[in-house]
C-alpha cells in the first residue's frame, strides 16, 4: 500500500462541553487528494485546524508523516510539543483559509517570501526568485508589487495558495477555500488547485465544490454531527449515496 | 439572440450640461458675518491691547534660557515617549500573555500608574532620595543572608549615589515615562486586539515563531489603530513637560517664561508667549505624526486604492 501522510484514530474535539469531533478515522496516502464535504458545523473545518494543531485534539492520534500532531510519546507518556517544536510541524503542512488571510501591509511578493525568509533563513534574493516562480505558477506574475487590497478575492486566494506552497509542503491543507469567493472567480483558484493535485501533491480539501471533488478527489468524505457518515471515491459516492443522510445532504446541494 | 448582435443605433448626441441654479443657504452667509465680526473684534483687541506688549515678548522669548528650556522639554517630551512607548509595548504584551501572572503584573502596572496623577508622580519622584541614599543593582537580599549565615559576601554589582542618579531631570523623565507606559500599554493592546485572529492564525500555519508573529505580522497592522493615539500622547506629553517644574526641573520652557515674566513684572505677555511656543511645537509634532499615518497605512489607506483604481485606468487605455 502507499505511505501514509495523515492518520486519524479515533480524534476527539471538544469546546467546553460542545463535541465537535466524535470519534475520526481516516487515513490520507502520500500523493492523494481528499475532499471533505457536508453540512456547517458538521466539524469539516475544525477537523483541518486539528491536523496542524490550530485547533487541540482532546482524545485519540492524529499523526501526520508518521509524526503526532503536538505531541511527542516516550515511554508511553504523551508530552507537549514546545511552540517552536510545534511551529516545524507546521513548516511541512501548508493552510489555505476561506478568508485567505494575507497580510495586508505586504505585497504579493512580500507575502510569500515572508516566511521562507524568516523561519527558514533563505536569502532575500533566493526567497524572491521562488516567490516569483510560485506567483507565475498561479498566474499572477503580473501583480507581484499589489498589496491585497488591490486585488480580486481570486487573486488574493491565488497569492495565499503560493504563499503555503513556498514553504515547500508535504501537505496542503484547504479550508473551504473558494467559499468567499464571488461565483465567476471560483474557477480560477480552483483551476490552480487542480494543477497542483496533477503534481502529485497531498491534499485535504474541505469544500462545497462537488464538481471539483468528483473531477480532482481520490476520496470523498461526508461528514455530519463530528462523525464520518460515508467515505468513497467521489464519483461513487455523489452518484450513489448509501447513507440517507448523505443522499439528504447531497439532495440539496447538488 | 440577434438582438444582442445588432449594431447599435446611430449614436445619441450627448445632452447639454445641467445648469440649475443651486440652492441657496441664508444661514451659512448670516454665521459667516458674525464670525467675521468676532474674529475682527479679536485681532482688533490683540494688536491694541497693551497688556499683551508684543514687543517685549520678541525681546524676550528668544532668551538664551528660554531656548535652553525648549530644549529640556523637547528632550522630556522625546525621551518619555521612547520609554513609555517600549515599554507599553512589553506591558500590553505581558497583559495578553497566557501567563496569569504575567498578565496581572500588568494590570496592576497600569491600573497604578493611571491612578497617580502625574503631578503627584513628578513630587514624588523628585523626592525618592529618601528612601534610600544609594541604588544598588546587585543580588538581592545578600545582606540579610550573609548576617544569618554569619559570613561575608557582597552581591553589589554596582550602585549609584541617589543624588547624582535622581537628579531633577531624571527623575522627572522617569515619572512622566512610567506614567506614559501606563497609557501607551492600553493603547497597544487595543491596536493589537484590532487585528484579525487569522492573521495570526496564518502567520501560524507557516511555521513562524510567536515574537516573529508579533513583529512581522500583527505589530505594523495595529500600528495604525496605534499611531494616531499616540500622536495626541506626544502631544499631551509636550504640554505635561511643564509638570517637571514640581520635582523641581528649573531649567524646563514654561518655568523659564515664568521666571522671566516675573522678573520683569510682565508675567501675562510671558504667558501669551509660552502659548505661542507650545502652539509652534504641537504644530511641528503634528506634521510628524502624519507622515507616520501615511507609513503604516500601506496597503490599505484610500489613497493606495485610489491609486490601483488608476492604474487599472490607465491599463485599459
Amino acid at each position: 500500500m502507499t505511505e501514509l501522510m495523515v492518520k486519524s484514530e479515533n480524534v476527539h474535539k471538544n469546546f467546553g462541553r460542545l463535541e465537535v469531533l466524535r470519534g475520526i478515522d481516516l487515513e490520507v496516502g502520500v500523493g492523494e487528494v481528499m475532499c471533505i464535504v457536508g453540512p456547517s458545523g458538521s466539524g469539516k473545518s475544525t477537523f483541518l485546524r486539528c491536523i496542524n494543531h490550530l485547533d487541540k485534539i482532546n482524545g485519540g492520534r492524529l499523526s501526520v508523516n508518521g509524526h503526532l500532531v503536538g505531541y511527542e510519546e516516550r515511554n508511553g507518556k504523551l508530552y507537549e510539543l514546545r511552540d517552536k517544536e510545534v511551529a516545524a510541524q507546521r513548516r511541512e503542512i501548508g493552510m489555505v483559509f476561506q478568508k485567505f488571510n494575507l497580510f495586508p501591509h505586504m505585497t504579493a511578493v512580500q507575502n510569500v517570501m515572508e516566511a521562507p525568509c524568516r523561519v527558514k533563513g533563505k536569502s532575500k534574493a533566493d526567497g524572491r526568485k521562488r516567490a516569483l516562480e510560485l506567483l507565475e505558477r498561479v498566474g499572477l506574475s503580473d501583480k507581484i508589487g499589489n498589496y491585497p487590497s488591490q486585488l480580486s478575492g481570486g487573486q488574493q486566494q491565488r497569492v495565499a495558495i503560493a504563499r503555503a506552497l513556498a514553504m515547500d509542503p508535504a501537505l496542503m491543507l484547504f479550508d473551504e477555500p473558494t467559499s468567499a469567493l464571488d461565483p465567476e472567480l471560483v474557477g480560477e483558484v480552483l483551476e490552480v488547485m487542480k494543477g497542483l493535485a496533477a503534481d502529485g501533491m497531498t491534499m485535504v480539501v474541505v469544500t462545497h465544490e462537488m464538481g471539483f471533488a468528483r473531477e480532482v478527489g481520490d476520496t470523498l468524505v461526508f461528514m455530519d454531527g463530528g462523525v464520518i457518515v460515508e467515505k468513497g471515491s467521489p464519483r461513487e459516492v455523489l452518484a450513489n449515496p448509501q447513507h440517507p443522510r448523505t443522499r439528504e445532504f447531497l439532495s440539496k446541494v447538488l | 439572440m440577434a438582438d444582442f448582435d445588432k449594431s447599435p443605433e446611430p449614436e445619441r448626441v450627448r445632452p447639454e450640461i445641467i445648469k440649475a441654479v443651486p440652492v441657496r443657504h441664508p444661514g451659512r452667509w448670516m454665521t459667516v458675518g458674525v464670525l467675521a465680526v468676532l474674529v475682527a473684534m479679536f485681532v482688533h483687541m490683540l494688536v491694541t491691547n497693551k497688556a499683551f506688549d508684543w514687543s517685549y515678548q520678541l525681546d524676550n522669548a528668544f532668551r538664551p534660557n528660554v531656548i535652553e528650556g525648549v530644549r529640556t522639554t523637547l528632550t522630556l517630551t522625546i525621551g518619555a515617549m521612547v520609554l513609555g512607548v517600549a515599554l507599553g509595548i512589553v506591558i500590553a504584551v505581558m497583559r495578553l500573555s497566557d501567563n496569569p501572572i504575567l498578565s496581572s503584573v500588568a494590570w496592576v502596572y497600569t491600573w497604578f500608574f493611571r491612578a497617580v496623577p502625574r503631578l503627584v508622580l513628578c513630587v514624588l519622584f523628585g523626592q525618592l532620595g529618601i528612601l534610600y541614599a544609594e541604588y544598588t543593582v546587585g543580588l538581592p537580599f545578600t545582606a540579610q543572608i550573609a548576617d544569618l549565615l554569619g559570613v561575608d559576601i557582597n552581591g553589589t554589582i554596582f550602585s549609584v549615589d541617589a543624588n547624582t542618579f535622581l537628579t531633577g531631570l531624571m527623575a522627572g523623565l522617569l515619572a512622566l515615562a512610567l506614567s506614559e507606559a501606563a497609557y501607551m500599554a492600553e493603547i497597544v493592546r487595543a491596536g493589537i486586539q484590532s487585528v484579525d485572529s487569522g492573521q495570526s492564525e496564518a502567520a501560524s500555519a507557516l511555521g513562524m515563531s510567536r515574537p516573529q508573529i508579533m513583529r512581522r505580522v500583527v505589530l505594523p497592522q495595529a500600528m495604525r489603530v496605534i499611531v494616531p493615539p499616540t500622536g495626541n500622547e506626544t502631544i499631551a506629553m509636550l504640554k505635561d513637560t511643564s509638570l517637571v517644574s514640581a520635582v523641581p526641573v528649573t531649567n524646563e520652557l514654561f518655568f523659564q517664561l515664568q521666571a522671566a515674566g516675573a522678573h520683569d513684572f510682565k508675567p501675562f505677555p510671558m504667558l501669551i508667549a509660552a502659548c505661542c511656543w507650545y502652539l509652534f511645537l504641537t504644530s511641528f509634532l503634528m506634521v510628524g505624526q502624519y507622515y507616520l499615518e501615511r507609513h503604516f497605512a500601506k496597503g490599505v489607506s484610500p489613497t493606495g486604492k485610489t491609486r490601483s483604481r488608476l492604474m487599472s485606468l490607465r491599463s485599459e487605455h
